[in-house]
């Protein structure tokens, strides 16, 4: 296909993407999925965080809380948005989509056990977050994405000083800093997940070739790493990675993937997996997966309801 | 003997460090800070928030009072918070003006 030949050399050396007439048919579909799995992340966030707000320590934490979560839909809305003005049907995309069909990643179905979890979770998986849309914010080909993208990164940056600032102050206590542990223990080999495949097992990416992000996989992955382990050592909490001096990169100390017990939310460290189970875990959807989806759209189902019977 | 010091602008320049928990502008620049005050080592610092629900202002009052510690004869902190005059858009500087201008944020 000469048209994609051509787009893919245009973007490669510059070209800003604006508009629909500037796409061909696969940059659209790649776009679209790149939207959509972003605007489930942000949107599906809210509710794990939600499970212990109430367990904040003081009532400015707790306003903290909600100002990362009201910033989450914000941020949902904007790839919503974007996904809306190309064509597609969001309201069906948000209220009548099964729960096993959204894009959000597997680490958000769990509920979160602690008010320690909510910290652990802004410092990794925002900072996952941080990670992955900064490259996009950097590199991304799609204009009006990139635009938006600017005051979403300022507001991740605030969600994963709020994480560290949790955790930071808890390390000073020996039970909390336990919690701390057990919520890395578990937290940190998500963050890795969020990254996906390796990329020796992958053949081709649009979204690279597309520039849709700049960099792969394993970089962004490494990227993620030279600030979540160095800032775990410094509050005295261990990670399964350290940095390698001679190859210059973090190095991941267990069997990465590995099969995991969602039940007891714990890394089964001596059980290496495959990639291609681990979509298969991914696909099949963690515990909470449907009452969290539900509870996005039950609102707008009860609003409906109403409105049939008012009829 | 009581010692006021007249120069408090070292104390301005140490919270020039004292980042805003969302936009990386310092809480001097954001007009945050009213008044700085030093007593034999108290520190007396009179200031505001951009809005009374503002979600940040035990974090920004920890950071503050966190930078003058760590100035050599600062032994307290005292931070009054207050709401007159209110905090506006006026009250930014120039550099943040210029630094939100560079993001497309709008300071107006």
């Amino acid at each position: 296909m000469e048209n994609a030949a051509l787009l893919k050399e245009k973007v490669q050396e510059g070209f800003m993407v604006e508009g629909m007439e500037d796409m061909n048919e696969e940059y659209l579909k790649a776009l679209k999925q790149t939207l959509t799995i972003v605007g489930d992340t942000e949107l599906l966030s809210v509710p794990p965080l939600l499970t212990v707000y109430d367990q904040a320590p003081t009532l400015n934490n707790k306003i903290t809380a909600l100002a990362i979560m009201q910033d989450e839909i914000g941020h949902a809305h904007i790839a919503y948005r974007l996904l809306k003005d190309l064509g597609e049907d969001t309201e069906e995309l948000l209220y009548n989509r099964e729960p096993n069909r959204w894009k959000n990643p597997y680490a958000f179905d769990f509920e979160l056990s602690n008010w320690i979890e909510l910290g652990v979770f802004n410092a990794l998986f925002d900072r996952a977050g941080y990670t992955l849309l900064g490259d996009a914010g950097e590199h991304t080909s799609y204009g009006p994405w990139r635009r938006a993208l600017v005051k979403v990164d300022k507001e991740e940056l605030f969600h994963l000083r709020n994480g560290e600032i949790i955790m930071k102050s808890a390390v000073k206590d020996p039970e909390l800093k336990k919690k701390v542990q057990e919520a890395v223990d578990w937290m940190f080999i998500m963050g890795l997940e969020f990254f996906g495949v390796a990329d020796n097992l992958k053949s081709r990416s649009q979204q690279i070739e597309y520039k849709l992000k700049g960099r792969t996989n394993d970089e962004l992955r490494q990227k993620w790493l030279s600030t979540a382990v160095p800032f775990c050592e410094s509050i005295g909490i261990k990670v399964p990675a350290h940095y390698d001096e001679a190859t210059e990169k973090f190095v991941i100390d267990v069997p990465f993937p590995c099969k995991f017990d969602a039940e007891n939310k714990k890394w089964l460290t001596d059980q290496p997996d495959t990639w291609e189970n681990v979509i298969k875990r991914f696909k099949s959807r963690g515990p909470q997966n449907q009452q969290f989806v539900e509870r996005i759209q039950q609102g707008a189902k009860e609003l409906e309801k109403l409105r049939n019977e008012a009829v | 003997m009581t010692a006021v010091s007249t120069d408090t602008q070292k104390y301005w320049n140490a919270l020039k460090e004292v980042m805003d928990p969302e936009f990386p502008i310092s809480v001097v620049d954001m007009g945050l800070i009213y008044d700085i005050q030093e007593t034999n080592g108290a520190v007396n610092v009179t200031m505001t928030f951009t809005a009374v629900g503002c979600a940040c202002t035990e974090w920004i009052k920890g950071d503050i009072e966190n930078r003058l510690l760590e100035e050599q004869e600062v032994r307290e902190v005292n931070i009054e918070v207050v709401w007159d005059p209110p905090w506006t858009v006026d009250r930014l500087s120039e550099e943040a003006r210029e630094r939100m201008k560079n993001w497309g944020v709008s300071s107006r």
